[in-house]
């Protein structure tokens, strides 16, 4: 284990270094996605205005205000995306720069995601986080989140990142055949949009719909913890959500594996 | 030290129509090229050797570079490098080995150089006394303090070879393959890499595999070279053996004095030898009559004798074959088949 940690944390505190080298890209990005929180925000604001219902797909105005900007919160931290540094790799070929070393690809990629999430965790969604959670206290009238929601939340989130990179990973293999995936990945963001609970709550889709989605790791990525944090799911409930986070991690994980493992037998190396 | 036992492999891509309609088509059409980028080569490096790996572009160096080292698996045949097979146990042979691509980089091109120092240091699992020593070492040879601290972006193409090279025998590699490593250099850069070798070599009996289209690169380092040409292996041998072997072509340029006698020439019968075994060629431009022929079968005084009862010389030069020369011919199919 710490042989792991001594060799993978530089990976993670390289991807650190290199977001503070690219700061102006990245506050572009956090303006962007926040600009689209808004427009979401005001978008459901209008739903509700207009309902003659309290509650839509089982939250209230205010928490849906609140799942709107926990969804932002989390995505940040979550989806950090590892498939657009294996198609660099494969397009550029320094993937065989990854081979030629003693390490595992996939934990380097990891690696460096851990430090794009550690970095973007401290930059915007923190103090976004902090901000929500005062509003929600004094605007909303909502009662403050409790340290075991916090803590669960937290824990979730870290599956959630591990589920959505293990996915992620798989997805980016694909680049090995086409070495080309710009255009997937903007088909594989948009769908995540949907299947994740990003732009509209699970609790919203048909059951039927729901009962397939429990069955995809989609809605561990982003829906289950924001459900943690705003107290949906509690106690055995919350228990048994986690649990088939870490099974989706653990299949994932071997899924990845066995498709690496296939991959390394037809790579081509391009270049040279 | 290295084992490579006929190993081969083949690119298949899918065919590809021209224009518009041709994109269409091959949308819908499964027909496919194979290309056999390297086709049935064995050889066997001990340790300690420096072997030259060379043929024309396309040949198929790197494809075999990439081979041995494990990022690419061979469609037939294996290959053992210090009893591994980098294919199937890439990790462990990863450590036994230092590779530079001369046309890319191993560094993290945002990094300051020390840095990528720092992290090879880790994956590797360099001890602190021994990385120091090594460190002292890479910089006496390579010179690398210059530009130590600075991002990897920044560096210019020679000090990029010099810090790559340098990454790759921190760990002090048993084997060592350079695809290209003089490429774009100049000539006292490129000195200096050499003499790094060398000294490597010399002093931890490190293997070195290295392509190169440098023609010096070989004179200086290589005691033995392996020729391919379209995937497969034309030559091995010591490179004196290869000078001595077709080396032998000597060629003597006159400057005539009576162009018009040219046709008179015939010098094959004057020699008393075969006629392909002078070939003649005469230049209006310039006036010059060059003769190619072999050394043990002419001499030089002959020949003149032999022109000069026909007419008279103003000028002579003569030129033995050199290494390029004869590495031209074997890429141009020259010597090997005929
Ligand atoms: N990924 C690939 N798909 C299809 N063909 C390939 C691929 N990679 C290499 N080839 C073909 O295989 C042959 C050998 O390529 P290789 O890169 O080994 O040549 P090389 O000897 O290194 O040449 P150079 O001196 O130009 O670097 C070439 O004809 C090349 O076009
Ligand atoms: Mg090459």
């Amino acid at each position: 284990m710490r042989k792991y940690v001594k060799i993978y944390l530089p990976f993670t505190l390289n991807a650190l270094k290199r977001q503070m080298a690219y700061k102006g890209a990245f506050y572009l990005f956090i303006l962007v996605s926040l600009f689209s929180s808004f427009i979401s925000y005001y978008l459901w604001k209008a739903i509700y205005t207009s309902s003659d219902q309290a509650t839509l797909g089982g939250l209230t105005q205010e928490e849906m205000v609140v799942y709107v900007f926990m969804v932002y919160v989390t995505s940040s931290i979550v989806m950090s995306s590892i498939s657009n540094y294996v198609s660099e790799d494969v397009v550029k070929g320094t993937v065989a720069m990854n081979l030629i070393k003693p390490i595992d690809y996939r934990m380097s990629l990891i690696a460096m995601a851990a430090g794009n999430m550690i970095y973007r965790f401290l930059v915007p969604s923190v103090a976004i986080w902090i901000g929500l959670e005062i509003y929600k206290v004094t605007a909303l009238g909502l009662r403050p989140v409790t340290a075991v929601e916090v803590l669960l939340y937290l824990l979730s989130s870290i599956m959630s990142f591990l589920i959505y990179v293990l996915f992620d990973f798989c997805f980016g293999m694909v680049a090995f055949f086409t070495t080309y995936i710009f255009g997937m990945m903007l088909a594989e963001e948009a769908l995540l949009g949907f299947l994740t609970g990003q732009l509209i709550p699970i609790s919203f889709f048909p059951s039927a719909v729901q009962r397939v989605f429990d069955f995809l790791p989609f809605s561990s990525m982003v829906y289950t913890p924001i459900m943690i944090y705003l107290g949906k799911y509690t106690g055995r409930t919350a228990g048994f959500m986690l649990f088939r986070q870490a099974a989706w991690v653990v299949i994932l994980y071997v899924a990845g594996g066995l498709i690496w493992k296939r991959v390394t037998k037809r790579l081509v190396v391009l270049g040279g | 030290m290295i084992e490579v036992k006929h190993i081969s492999k083949d690119f298949v891509t899918p065919k590809k129509y021209p224009g518009l309609k041709g994109a269409v088509k091959g949308l819908f059409s499964n027909e496919k090229i194979v290309k056999t980028a390297v086709d049935d080569i064995s050889f066997e490096i001990q340790k300690g050797e420096i072997v030259g790996y060379i043929g024309s572009n396309g040949a198929g160096k790197s494809t075999t570079i990439k081979m041995m080292t494990g990022i690419l698996s061979p469609t037939r045949g294996e290959c053992l490098v210090d009893g591994i097979d980098p294919n199937k146990r890439r990790k462990e042979n990863a450590q036994n080995i230092g590779v530079v691509f001369g046309q890319r980089t191993q560094l993290w091109w945002d990094l300051p150089l020390s840095e990528s120092f720092t992290v090879l240091k880790e994956i590797y699992n360099v001890s602190d006394s021994t990385y120091a020593e090594r460190m002292e070492f890479l910089n006496r040879v390579l010179e690398m303090q210059d530009f130590f601290d600075r991002p990897v972006r920044t560096l210019s193409l020679g000090q990029r070879m010099r810090a790559d090279l340098g990454a790759a025998l921190l760990h002090n590699p048993k084997v060592l393959y350079l695809d290209e490593p003089t490429i774009g250099l100049d000539l006292i850069v490129k000195d200096n890499i050499r003499e790094a070798i060398k000294e490597i070599n010399e002093r931890y009996q490190t293997t070195v595999v290295l392509t190169t289209h440098d023609i010096g690169d070989i004179e200086e380092l290589c005691n033995r070279i392996i020729v391919i040409d379209e995937g497969k292996k034309i030559y091995d041998g010591s490179l004196a053996a290869l000078k001595e072997t077709y080396g032998t072509k000597r060629r003597v340029s006159m400057e005539i004095r009576q162009p018009e006698k040219v046709a008179k020439l015939h010098l094959a019968s004057l020699l008393n030898v075969r006629e392909e075994e002078c070939s003649v060629n005469y230049e209006k431009e310039s006036n010059t009559l060059s003769v190619t022929f072999d050394k043990h079968k002419i001499q030089v005084p002959q020949l003149l004798t032999a022109v000069m009862s026909v007419m008279d010389i103003k000028d002579v030069q003569i030129q033995e074959t050199e290494l390029s020369q004869i590495v031209k011919e074997i890429y141009s199919h020259g010597i090997m088949e005929g």
